[in-house]
């Protein structure tokens, strides 16, 4: 088929204006070959075809492999951990998979390496294209040759009894109508028009491709700039500071779920305050699909769980902790809700370890709390049982499981590039209307007095690539035939030139 | 109201039977469709006399499906509360109603019929595709509840995906006729111009779609992009159609290599739509 439409275009008329013959080779000075070589492969499609087809293999992998969370990529023992499981799923292929960075693709330095390449590509396409659009749509020529009008794609022949300064006159009234804009070259004997409608359109291009690299460098902004939390969480009645180099903390009054009566669930609810610099700043619920905003701060609802409250005292009954004790986290064998909490005057971390749910677990009872104490990495105590309300010692200290309460788990997000998001969106639909539902159209005309006082009418229009002008050209003729009282059959198009 | 909506629902489904049959008749008796005019000048208001009855009978049907589609899709709005578009038969529904939308578009601006013999299947298997999963209405899970973004969201996807599925069709028989010689098909250069037609519509309402959804997932999940399946299997499909618009404009690709574009589209197409059914993600709600 390669032939078909180009082959076709190949034996047509010499294009118009704007034709702008590209990439010349003149000879050239050795130390510029490089760089225009380098230059020549960035600007190619073929480049950006091979660019789009390897992000689409590589998206591919990274939506059909499971992928590593963040977390558990921050932390090594827990990826060797993930690996372990993902082995049983994908057996020997585990290792190659891991050497490749598949676990991981959207984060990996050679994703991002291949994303940057493709903007950089778009730019270059773009500034190389720039000289050419630029040059059809401001620079174009107003009169035609006849050979032009005998060999255009779409073209007529209008004969009328009307003098030349009329029937040109009706042309450009007709041409006009449809919106076109004119431009006309008078000279003896002869009315030359151009008549050009929606003539930016073309630029719509530059709107969708700057608007994607925009859309890149709106994602590096927030990558350098924002920050993130995905698993703040925080119990009731507890104040947590959010720490992420702000001065906010945050506290949760009350949190809230709701289930529809067959078991969906219908609502998530967290009433928080903040505080920045100790001071209240803000108050609000956060629920899924309304987050509380602060100072490009936005608290998302994300999770929740349970809390146990637990105190602590020294032998004098001082309370050194008294607070509530997320168990967001899961133990590595045994799966059971674990959280934890720092004695940094005691030198302790003390994990709280509740059973598993949906079933009865033969190590910790419904109603009870397993603490365990440790100091630096080795145990400080044998792990003990704790019943709601009645008091253990452990390690020197007296604990207590005061309460099962709940915790909020928040996502925070400061990501400053959000707007750039929306801006590039807006260009890029934007850019989209102008090239897709404003197209340019281009056509000429050119009135010749004949020596008999009546006037001959030649419009001609040449073809574009994306789409065939017939039916645009058609209501043009009849209207400029309607103008000129002719009838507008004199010249029919030429059939089926366009096939294969 | 749901008992209406289902009603609606089978009389849609007869219609779009009956109109498949008629279309089948009129493309086998009709033979007339080649060689119109494409803007739908002059010239193909006239050719419509010469054709089959059958034809004629067979676009009604199709209106018919479209408008018992719209009242079953409406009915469960208004039982619902929320637009149509929560679980797998309410998406099944809707994307056959999209598809219809825009095939009745392009039959009236083209004067054709024959796209409905690609159309018109896919649209009913739809249907068929959603007798087969729970047509029970769901509560929104607290994700879900943003009406407003829901139905744009969804709805501009909808038609996005109903243009694909014309620019599928016109590029199945693009591929089937063979140096214009079916006299039953319409020319090559018309097949060609209607893929290239419908694309632009998909192709906008398909950023459209994914900019909602980006808007959306900056207020639901915190961040506007998460590499889910769905959002992945979204971008690869408007990768594909951008694709496609490049090779058209720069490097002139028309006919054969474009319809094997268009027909590789579509299938992506189908995956975004169905892709949560096998991975799972933050779009799984069907």
């Amino acid at each position: 088929m390669a032939k078909s439409a180009d082959g076709a275009r190949a034996q047509g008329p010499p294009f118009p204006a704007g034709s702008v013959a590209r990439g010349a080779s003149r000879p050239r000075p050795a130390e510029f070959d490089l760089i225009s070589r380098v230059w020549k492969s960035l600007s190619s499609m073929r480049l950006a075809l091979v660019l789009i087809l390897a992000l689409a293999a590589v998206v591919l992998a990274g939506t059909l492999l499971d992928q590593a969370p963040p977390s558990v990529i921050a932390d090594q023992a827990a990826y060797d951990q993930w690996l372990e499981r993902a082995r049983g799923r994908y057996g020997g292929w585990t290792v190659v998979f891991d050497r490749l960075q598949l676990f991981n693709v959207f984060h990996t330095l050679w994703f991002r390496a291949l994303i940057a390449l493709l903007a950089l590509n778009i730019v270059v396409c773009s500034l190389n294209r720039w000289h050419g659009i630029w040059t059809t749509v401001f620079h174009t020529r107003v009169r035609m040759g006849e050979p032009f009008f005998q060999h255009a794609r779409f073209r007529a022949t209008v004969a009328t009894t009307m003098p030349l300064d009329d029937a040109a006159d009706r042309v450009r009234r007709a041409l006009s109508g449809s919106r076109y804009h004119l431009k006309t070259d008078a000279a003896e004997g002869s009315v030359a028009l151009f008549a050009d409608k929606n003539r930016l359109s073309r630029f719509g291009t530059f709107f969708t491709h700057l608007s994607i690299v925009l859309l890149l460098a709106g994602t590096v902004v927030g990558g350098v700039w924002g920050f993130k939390d995905p698993e703040f969480v925080v119990s009731e009645g507890s104040t947590r500071p959010l720490g992420l180099g702000t001065n906010i903390s945050v506290r949760l009054d009350h949190f809230a779920d709701e289930y529809y009566l067959d078991g969906p669930p219908k609502d998530f609810r967290s009433d928080v305050v903040l505080f920045e610099n100790g001071k209240q700043v803000k108050q609000g619920t956060v629920q899924v699909n309304s987050p509380l905003r602060y100072k490009g701060i936005a608290f998302h609802q994300a999770f929740y769980g349970q809390t146990a409250v637990m105190k602590v005292q020294d032998k004098t009954g001082k309370v050194v902790f008294n607070d509530g004790v997320p168990l967001a986290w899961q133990t590595r064998e045994g799966q059971r809700p674990v959280g934890s909490f720092n004695l940094p005057e005691q030198n302790l971390s003390v994990y709280v370890v509740g059973p598993r749910s949906g079933e009865t677990d033969p190590m910790i009872p419904a109603g009870e709390m397993r603490v365990e104490v440790y100091r630096q990495e080795s145990r400080a105590a044998a792990p003990q049982n704790l019943t709601q309300g009645k008091p253990g010692d452990l390690a020197g200290l007296t604990f207590t499981f005061e309460r099962e309460s709940r915790f909020a788990g928040l996502k925070v997000v400061k990501d400053p590039g959000t707007s750039i998001i929306w801006v590039a969106s807006a260009l890029m639909v934007l850019g989209m209307v102008m090239l897709f539902y404003l197209p340019r159209r281009r056509l000429w005309a050119l009135c010749k007095a004949q020596p008999d006082g009546t006037t001959t009418v030649l419009l001609g229009m040449p073809a574009q690539r994306d789409t065939t002008l017939a039916g645009d050209f058609d209501s043009v003729r009849s209207k400029v035939a309607r103008a000129l009282g002719a009838d507008d059959t004199s010249n029919p198009l030429p059939e089926g030139d366009d096939d294969a | 109201m749901l008992d209406l909506s289902h009603y609606a629902f089978v009389a849609a489904m007869f219609a779009l039977a009956g109109a498949f049959l008629l279309y089948m008749v009129s493309a086998v008796a009709g033979r007339t469709v080649h060689g119109l005019s494409l803007a739908g000048g002059p010239a193909a208001v006239t050719a419509s006399d010469d054709r089959p009855v059958s034809g004629r009978y067979a676009t009604i049907l199709t209106v018919n499906a479209f408008v018992f589609l719209t009242a079953s899709l409406t009915f469960r709005s208004i039982e619902s509360g929320h637009g149509p578009f929560s679980n797998m038969y309410e998406f099944s529904l809707a994307f056959s109603w999209g598809a219809l939308a825009l095939y009745l578009y392009f039959e009236t601006r083209y004067h054709l019929r024959t796209l409905a013999l690609v159309v018109v299947p896919v649209a009913l298997g739809l249907l068929l595709y959603a007798t087969t999963v729970p047509d029970g209405i769901d509560p929104l899970v607290p994700a879900l509840q943003n009406s407003l973004l829901l139905t744009i969201h969804v709805a501009v996807a909808i038609l996005a995906y109903g243009a694909f599925t014309v620019a599928f069709a016109a590029a199945v028989f693009y591929l089937i006729q063979r140096d214009n010689s079916l006299r039953w098909l319409p020319r090559k250069s018309v097949l060609d111009e209607i893929g290239y037609r419908s694309v632009i519509v998909g192709f906008p309402l398909l950023a459209v779609t994914i900019i909602l959804g980006a808007v959306w997932a900056e207020i639901a999940w915190g961040s506007y992009w998460t590499w889910d399946p769905k959002e992945t299997a979204s971008l690869v499909t408007w990768l594909i159609y951008g694709g496609y618009l490049h090779a058209r404009v720069m490097r002139g690709w028309r006919g054969q290599r474009s319809a094997l574009l268009l027909i590789g589209g579509f299938g992506a197409t189908l995956f975004t739509y169905y892709g949560n059914l096998f991975f799972g993600g933050l779009h799984s709600y069907g």
